[in-house]
């Protein structure tokens, strides 16, 4: 008697065995690791006659060598025997690949049920598959499968139960002596594939053709590209942000002002409720003010690669991505980084090397997300004016620049070794799934919010509690935000000569304890530098600003409708707008901006006359390279680790220093020694980086190269 | 046996079968291999007008390659 309480589904990328999952545990799932590595184990739940089983999703992959984490993570599990059954689920309309995957299984394990799916649309291509002629001929059961639809699915689980029953005791050793190489195994198929599908003489590619020569056509390529970014940016980032509000305003409810107000009621300590309601609140609620744009970036993203077009966005950037080292498809994230760069660093996961994904992380934040923006706009409409859009643009240029030179100097040093080949499946294009593709977007967004959500709220707590603290006359008070007494302003003052080679005067230390804020979020220095500098007029205030309201002060009613207002109002303005990186912010004129961004017309007056236009434009540019935000460097580290991780930030840091300074000193400052040092530390860095591989080559040594051969297996 | 030429040299709307590697051993023929470009699969180029990276139909799939790196992909005519 075969019992199954654990079932794992195997099969390679883009044969519906993620839409099998989903079809079958609907919400009962959760996302997380494979222990020790970074690769995706889906987990779920779904009731069998009499039973409870788990079910897991393995990764996608076309074979099981240890070439990859993937393959290795699926192989690992395989050859254990964890697992009950294995359902494989295979592509009816490209059999071939497929079944070398289940060719690759049968070495493994003899508990495999195939499911062959999508049978319907390999009938309308002119591909005729005879079912038990396969099974008979591979040895194992087959079952026709619509994973798509909920009745056949409903059927073939009824089958499996029963085929189940039949099946072997789990045995990876039985076959171990008949393992083919490469070349035998297709034979094999071949011989295979002759005697169970009679395809029509011309197979009805022509849907997928056609569209393939608009979008990878040598010269509608790149604007059809430009376009499609265009629609995904306009619909996350818009829609996302139209949200962000919502979030902001229900998330201060909820971790700010109702615990901070609680804790009022039962007459806590001051220290209490910064430490409560202005640090861990506050950090939730950053992290809250994340979820529309993240959500709907992997929406956007995950609709894009069901469609069936991310594959040739893939091709098309390769043409530019070779240059620097690596293939095509590393271009995917860093699109997604001109929205947010969380999201970016995540997507980094799709590539195949440890070297593609880290180095796709590293050049991702050099692409400037939307959360810098507002702090350009209000620059820009301080000391810009009619160049303002020009001033922007020359920013953004720089930042993709920049990425391009990091590229050149990771592959140089941190990140040597072979580029990897470009090799890229395209898959048929076929409509979305949308409840697959909501359920994707919705578990990597969880997953986010799980993972990076913790940084976040611990860094927030730090910066928020020495945004509070003050030391007075040797007494510590609390209740110092943005004032110049905090902690914070204290080593912002402290801190500002080191800005001075890039053009900030000690006397505009705001501008540096910006920088402090931006820590957190960039578009943090906008409400900073906005009242500190307003602070900066008044005589001493003698009211400080508490983290809670007033005794039960909290308006409760007043705040969700405002709150709800926001998404009309969202809503309503994005409707009229195609302007996605909101450069429209920048072309208009002071008062409105300063309206828009929340900046209070005196604060421009300020600006202009703390900074000159280079100076200025120095600062914007290392605000677009230096630290990414804590968010950022959270995902980062739930990728790379933690080494690597400070290893970006340090380097993204002395990276923007270095760059900013460097502009001021030859348009303006015109001092040899800052142009010197910006040199040498330019200089640092790339020695920095090249002790660190040199260190990191040593300590991990002999990776060795996969064997060569023309077999698969031992 | 007629000779065989390198796969970026293959003509659109002509069949060729793979004939082998220029270097059998290299990763990228272990590669390829392993996504079914064996010896006497039939291959063909897509009617995608685009030089570089090149679309190639294979065992009823479509495979995206370098033109560079797929020099080292030998056909023969049909």
């Amino acid at each position: 008697m075969h019992t199954l309480e654990r079932i794992a589904i195997a099969g390679v990328p883009n044969s519906g065995k993620t839409t099998l999952f989903n079809r079958l545990t609907g919400a009962r799932q959760k996302v997380g690791n494979w222990p020790g590595v970074t690769v995706e184990k889906k987990e779920g739940f779904f009731a069998l006659r009499d039973s409870q089983v788990e079910l897991v999703d393995l990764p996608g992959t076309y074979d099981l060598s240890p070439d990859t984490e993937d393959q290795k993570v699926a192989e690992r599990v395989i050859s254990s025997g964890e697992y009950d059954l294995i359902l494989n689920v295979v592509d009816a309309t490209n059999l071939s690949r497929n079944l070398y995957l289940t060719m690759d299984l049968k070495e493994r394990t003899n508990q495999i049920i195939v499911l062959l799916n999508m049978l319907d649309v390999a009938e309308a291509e002119g591909i005729d598959i005879k079912a038990e002629q396969l099974s008979e001929d591979l040895g194992l059961p087959v079952v026709p499968i619509v994973a798509v639809d909920k009745k056949s699915v409903k059927k073939a689980i009824t089958r499996i139960e029963l085929l189940a029953l039949d099946l072997p005791p789990h045995d990876s050793h039985a076959t171990k002596a008949e393992v083919l190489d490469t070349v035998q195994k297709y034979a094999y198929i071949d011989q295979l594939y002759k005697r169970t599908v009679s395809e029509r003489k011309n197979r009805n590619l022509n849907w997928t053709n056609r569209v393939d020569n608009i979008v990878m056509n040598k010269f509608l390529a790149i604007p059809f590209f430009l376009v499609s970014m265009f629609v995904t940016f306009w619909f996350a980032i818009g829609l996302g942000s139209v949200f962000i509000d919502f979030f902001d305003i229900i998330g201060g409810l909820l971790f700010v002002d109702i615990p901070g107000a609680m804790l009022n009621a039962i007459g806590a300590p001051e220290w209490l409720k910064v430490m409560i309601a202005g640090g861990i609140g506050a950090g939730a609620q950053t992290v809250a003010t994340f979820v529309p744009v993240v959500f709907f970036m992997f929406l956007a993203l995950a609709t894009l690669e069901d469609l069936g077009y991310m594959a040739r966005v893939g091709v098309v950037a390769d043409r530019f991505m070779r240059k620097i080292g690596l293939p095509g498809s590393a271009f995917i994230p860093m699109i997604v980084g001109f929205g947010c760069t969380v999201p970016a660093v995540m997507a980094a996961r799709t590539l195949k090397t440890r070297r593609d994904r880290f180095m796709t992380i590293f050049m991702a934040p050099f692409m400037s997300c939307g959360a810098r923006l507002p702090v350009y706009a209000l620059f820009c409409a301080a000391l810009f004016g009619a160049y303002s859009g020009l001033a922007v643009f020359l920013i953004y240029l720089t930042g993709l620049f920049m990425a391009i030179f990091t590229g050149y100097i990771l592959k140089n040093t941190l990140f040597k070794g072979t580029p990897s080949h470009f090799v890229m499946d395209l898959p048929l294009y076929h409509r979305p799934q949308i409840g697959a593709v909501f359920k994707s977007a919705w578990f990597r967004m969880k997953n986010f919010v799980r993972k990076a959500g913790v940084i976040v709220v611990a860094a927030v707590f730090v910066l928020s509690v020495l945004n509070s603290v003050g030391v007075e006359n040797g007494k510590v008070s609390f209740g110092n935000e943005d004032s110049q007494s905090s902690i914070l302003a204290y080593a912002g003052k402290k801190i500002a000569p080191v800005f001075k080679p890039m053009g900030i005067s000690e006397e505009n230390w705001p501008a540096s304890v910006a920088l402090f804020t931006g820590l957190f979020a960039k578009e943090a220095i906008v409400g900073t530098v906005n009242s500190l500098y307003a602070t900066m007029d008044m005589t001493k205030q003698e009211t400080p600003v508490t983290a809670g309201e007033g005794a039960g002060g909290v308006d409760v009613e007043g705040a969700i409708t405002e709150a709800f207002a926001s998404v009309g109002e969202g809503l309503a303005g994005i409707v009229g707008s195609f302007d996605v990186l909101g450069l429209g912010l920048i072309a208009e004129d002071q008062a409105i901006i300063s309206e828009e961004i929340g900046a209070e017309t005196a604060v421009l007056q300020h600006i202009a006359a703390h900074f000159t236009i280079f100076s200025a434009f120095a600062y914007l540019l290392f605000v677009l390279m230096y630290f990414p935000c804590l968010a950022v460097i959270g995902a980062a580290r739930q990728e790379m680790g933690g080494y690597y991780a400070g290893v970006m930030a340090v380097y993204s840091t002395l990276l923007a220093w270095s760059v900013a300074t460097l502009f001021y000193q030859i348009v303006e400052g015109h001092s040899l020694f800052y142009t010197l040092l910006s040199f040498t530390v330019l200089g640092m860095i790339y020695g920095g980086l090249h002790y660190i591989s040199k260190k990191e080559r040593k300590e991990i040594a002999p990776v060795f190269a996969p064997p060569i051969r023309t077999s698969c297996c031992e | 046996m007629s000779t065989s030429i390198t796969l970026p040299n293959m003509l659109i709307s002509k069949l060729y079968n793979v004939a082998g590697f220029t270097n059998e051993a290299s990763d990228y023929s272990r590669k390829l291999h392993k996504m079914g470009f064996t010896p006497g699969t039939e291959v063909t180029l897509a009617p995608v007008k685009m030089s570089d990276p090149l679309i190639v139909q294979i065992r009823g799939g479509r495979v995206a390659l370098r033109k560079k790196e797929a020099q080292q992909v030998l056909v023969k005519e049909i």
